[in-house]
């Protein structure tokens, strides 16, 4: 699933995704859509936005760790994001092999269990 | 030969003169003595005869000797009593004043027949008198070398003895001044200290010390303190005044100079919202500046000073561990103190940031040591710089996102089935579009941007005027909606000249919009008089950002007509009330 609320940005991001032979779900463009997205879409893991126009991903984080989905932050703040679930942590703007990276850190993770 | 006189006289007069506690003795006309009484002996200390023959010009002392010598041979010539006035050395070496009286004897025929002499020890009057005639002296160099002046007044404060420096002091001569009295010198601004001084002095004869300004006959003026003593009469009634005036206009001048700095120096550091304050090392407390008061949201004290648990029982519970470290090791080790730290005001516990400076004075002439701060409010610069760091930040933030679309555009932009320079003018063209945009964002603070500006911002590097009619009420789109819409409409003009209205010069592109109250955006661009519309292939950028880009950020639905007489957009959105 793709939050991110600049939609040229997240253009990109599905064609990234397609590349790397995903399915994209989305884009949601704003918190509540994300929320909402996040609640009722089934999908294997999400790309998330930090910064939303109308407030930051920390709920759709939180709500995707209770559903132990494994999740990706794309920020431009640099690494003073807080990060409380310790995803892997993608800076703006990303290149396709950073994305890819970032999605084999995540599937190593939720391997074992 | 002594019984010559002897024999005539009275046996009783060498027993009187021998009583006698003076010396005394008798000469003939060829001076020989006759005579000499026992106190003339014990002054020689030698035996009675020797002291009849003694030469007493032998005792004189040298400073004496040639006007006694003179005085006696002139009296003796003049058969007058006569008087001698000198030094002479008595027996035990010890130099005496000697005062003495001769008288001329005359025989039973009235011929001159010698002299009888009497001598006084007048030592001690005589030490006496030249022991005064000293302290005159020195008195009068008092008077005259002193840097006073003094001057003596009758009760009314006319003068009536005025020394040179007083005469200089009030630049007038002594003639002038004679004329006058205290008052006519004195400067308009003193007359009723001056007044009460005198009345006081001649009236109680308590002596008084004031400060006061004389005038000169060149209307300067000169500061002098002026101390008045009664000098009374034998019979303690009042005679007159001695006033003593010592020039202190340089010191009041400085005085002054100081005063007026230090003023200066205070309503500066006051002006520049600087509280100062001093503490007294050895109390804790000291003054504080009324400012320094108002910071901590005391209320003045009536002496001005404070206690130092005073200024700590505000600071910051989370700054005081900080504070107490530094101002102890100021106070211990004389560094200078300086830290920023917050306080909570006393009076409405508002927390507010301070910068305080401060240093050690160490003790010097009977005052112990001191510390001597400034203190100011710089909770103004630390919000700036928090508000500074949120605005880094969100610069930062901004730039990444950019860039991020930038990428995403640049990505977008090529195509491997189009040419390198076609790959470029269409990245370029959208870059274009980009940047007018975030002018426009720009120039409204980067706050909410009107859609007409857009629309005009937009278009007008792709179209004439006149092939583009515009039209709608005003529309307030915030900064992510406006670049959204801003590459939309970049990417309908790019289709419309490439392919559509645009491409000829007699089309047209209607653009008409309408906002509804409940903040419904219908959106319409309508092409007219281009080539016959022909449908392009799928998954082209531009139509992709139409399509689908636009409807994802305004929430709302999108439409596109192929109509062979021209494209039809149609856009139908729910504006976001507010968005960053």
């Amino acid at each position: 699933m793709l939050v991110e609320d600049e939609i040229v940005i997240a253009m990109m991001l599905e064609d990234m995704i397609i590349k790397l032979e995903g399915v994209p779900v989305g884009p949601a463009t704003s918190l509540q859509k994300g929320l909402d997205m996040a609640r009722s879409e089934t999908f294997d893991a999400a790309v998330l936005d930090v910064n939303l126009g109308d407030g930051n991903s920390d709920d759709i984080a939180n709500l995707l760790a209770q559903r132990q989905i494994p999740f990706i932050l794309a920020t431009g703040y640099g690494a003073t994001t807080p990060n409380a679930h310790a995803a892997p942590i993608l800076q703006k703007p990303y290149m396709l092999r950073d994305l890819e990276k970032a999605f084999a850190d995540i599937f190593c993770v939720i391997k074992p269990q | 030969m002594a019984d010559t006189l002897l024999a005539d006289q009275d046996l009783s007069f060498r027993l009187v003169a021998d009583s006698a506690p003076v010396p005394m003795w008798v000469t003939r006309a060829d001076r020989q003595r006759l005579f000499v009484n026992r106190a003339y002996v014990a002054f020689l200390g030698c035996s009675y005869e020797e002291a009849v023959e003694f030469d007493w010009r032998r005792i004189i002392h040298p400073d004496d000797s040639e006007h006694i010598l003179q005085a006696s041979m002139t009296g003796e010539a003049s058969l007058q009593p006569f008087t001698l006035e000198g030094r002479y050395r008595r027996g035990d070496g010890e130099w005496r004043w000697i005062s003495s009286i001769s008288n001329p004897r005359w025989d039973a025929d009235g011929r001159p027949n010698g002299f009888i002499g009497v001598a006084h020890d007048v030592t001690d009057a005589k030490t006496a008198e030249i022991a005064l005639r000293e302290r005159e002296a020195q008195l009068s160099a008092m008077v005259y070398q002193s840097a006073a002046g003094f001057a003596r007044m009758d009760l009314n404060g006319k003068f009536t003895l005025v020394s040179d420096h007083f005469c200089a002091i009030s630049g007038r001569t002594r003639n002038e001044l004679l004329k006058l009295g205290i008052q006519d010198i004195t400067h308009p601004d003193d007359f009723a200290a001056s007044a009460q001084q005198m009345n006081e002095v001649a009236t109680h004869g308590t002596p008084i010390t004031i400060e006061k300004r004389y005038i000169r006959p060149d209307e300067t003026s000169v500061w002098v303190n002026n101390s008045a003593t009664l000098i009374r009469r034998e019979d303690g009634s009042p005679h007159q005044v001695l006033a003593v005036s010592l020039d202190v206009t340089t010191r009041r001048k400085s005085e002054v100079a100081l005063k007026r700095a230090s003023e200066s120096m205070r309503l500066a550091i006051e002006g520049a919202g600087m509280a100062t304050w001093e503490l007294d090392l050895s109390t804790m407390e000291g003054p504080w500046s009324p400012n320094r008061f108002e910071i901590l949201g005391y209320p003045k004290s009536a002496s001005g000073r404070a206690p130092y648990s005073d200024w700590r029982a505000r600071i910051h519970p989370d700054d005081l561990e900080r504070a107490d470290a530094a101002a102890q090791r100021s106070f211990s080790e004389g560094t200078p103190f300086e830290i920023e730290y917050r306080i909570l005001r006393a009076d409405t516990g508002e927390e507010r940031w301070l910068r305080s400076n401060g240093s050690i004075i160490p003790a010097s002439a009977g005052q112990d040591s001191r510390f001597v701060g400034i203190s100011f409010d710089i909770t103004d610069r630390k919000r700036a710089e928090v508000q500074q760091q949120l605005m880094i930040d969100e610069l930062n933030h901004r730039v990444k996102n950019t860039l991020g679309i930038v990428q995403s555009i640049a990505r977008q932009s090529i195509k491997p089935d189009s040419s390198v320079s076609e790959n470029i003018e269409a990245f370029e063209g959208r870059l274009a579009a980009l940047s007018t945009v975030h002018n426009l964002l720009t120039s409204g603070l980067w706050q909410a941007t009107s859609l007409s500006d857009l629309i005009v911002g937009s278009l007008r590097p792709l179209a004439r005027n006149e092939q583009i009619d515009a039209e709608g009420q005003r529309v307030m789109l915030g900064t992510k909606t406006a670049v959204t819409m801003a590459l939309a409409l970049h990417e309908l003009a790019t289709n419309a000249l490439k392919y559509g209205a645009l491409s000829v010069p007699d089309g047209h592109v209607h653009i008409r919009w309408t906002l509804s109250d409940l903040g419904e955006l219908k959106l319409s661009w309508i092409e007219r008089g281009g080539p016959k519309v022909v449908v392009p292939e799928k998954g082209r950028f531009g139509l992709r950002m139409i399509e689908k880009g636009i409807a994802a950020e305004l929430r709302g639905t999108v439409e596109i007509v192929f109509d062979t007489d021209g494209l039809i957009f149609r856009l139908k959105a729910q504006l976001p009330e507010s968005e960053d």
